[in-house]
């Protein structure tokens, strides 16, 4: 249980930065293009909870799903259910990118970042988390 | 893996997820999203990126199918279902965010998460009804007769 609160504080950490890094500086240009789908800065600043609350579900999800069936084998492990669930992520992108118009280029960046993004938090979860056998081998 | 069984699971995972899809976001949830007609392509512009809808879905569902198939030991519809609901909470998680920063009202939010939710746990369970990998440490011992 220490393990699984570990990975989950530290993977989270982790993506809030990289949230931030990414949404809030590197593609603020894309943004800036396409006002009409955005909120105005205000208003998202007060609805920033849902935005923690957002990420921290799925973070608790990740390492659950680690924690299910990917334990014990650590940072590979980890590395390979990021890369599946960002794919699986990019599938759900591409259903937004059909109903509404956000730019390709969102679409695009979005997607590469969120192959890095998740290799790191897999790799996180898999370097903190081991299961109870596992550490007492 | 079976890879013929995975094949059977993917197809009705991807029919599943599609027609839900088709019913809770395109028809269900029609009135709520046409409240913000301004965050949805036109009909026309919607047909010319169909293609890509189709595409996503069957990415989601491949990718649902493979985690059922080789990271969910115990297998079985229940099982699987659990692991529908995980990844449900993910795509949850990222519809708050988009909920954050975009202009959506809080019953699209809570119409995307129900079905969402729906969506992935029944997913789930087909494929692990389906998809049946026998135990791999299974053996067949003939019994003496006595």
């Amino acid at each position: 249980m220490k393990r699984f609160i570990l990975a989950f504080v530290a993977a989270y950490i982790f993506i809030f930065f990289w949230g931030w890094l990414l949404n809030g500086v590197l593609l603020k240009d894309i943004y800036v293009q396409t006002p009409n789908l955005w909120r105005p800065q205000s208003e998202m600043m007060s609805l920033f909870h849902w935005i923690i609350i957002g990420q921290a579900l799925i973070v608790f999800a990740f390492v659950m799903i680690y924690a299910s069936g990917f334990a014990g084998g650590g940072v590979a492990a980890g590395i390979r259910l990021g890369v599946l669930l960002e794919i699986a992520a990019i599938g759900m992108r591409m259903g937004f990118y059909a109903v509404q118009p956000i730019p390709g280029k969102l679409i695009f960046f979005g997607s590469v970042s969120g192959i890095i993004e998740m290799i790191i938090v897999g790799a996180i979860v898999g370097a903190i988390y081991k299961p109870a056998v596992a550490r007492m081998s | 893996m079976n890879w013929k069984k995975f094949f059977f699971a993917f197809i009705a995972a991807f029919g599943f997820i599609f027609l839900f899809g088709f019913l809770w976001y395109g028809k269900l949830m029609h009135g709520p999203h046409q409240e913000v007609p301004i965050l949805w392509r036109t009909e026309t512009d919607f047909g010319n990126h169909f293609s890509t809808l189709v595409f996503g879905h069957i990415v989601m569902a491949f990718f649902l199918t493979l985690l059922c198939a080789r990271f969910v030991p115990a297998g079985g519809a229940g099982a699987c279902a659990v692991m529908g609901i995980l990844v449900a909470l993910v795509y949850a998680g990222a519809d708050m965010i988009t909920f954050a920063v975009q202009p959506l009202t809080t019953k699209i939010l809570w119409g995307w998460i129900v079905g969402v939710l729906i969506q992935f746990t029944i997913g789930g369970a087909i494929i692990g009804a389906l998809y049946k990998a026998p135990p791999s440490n299974m053996t067949f011992v003939k019994e003496r007769p006595r």
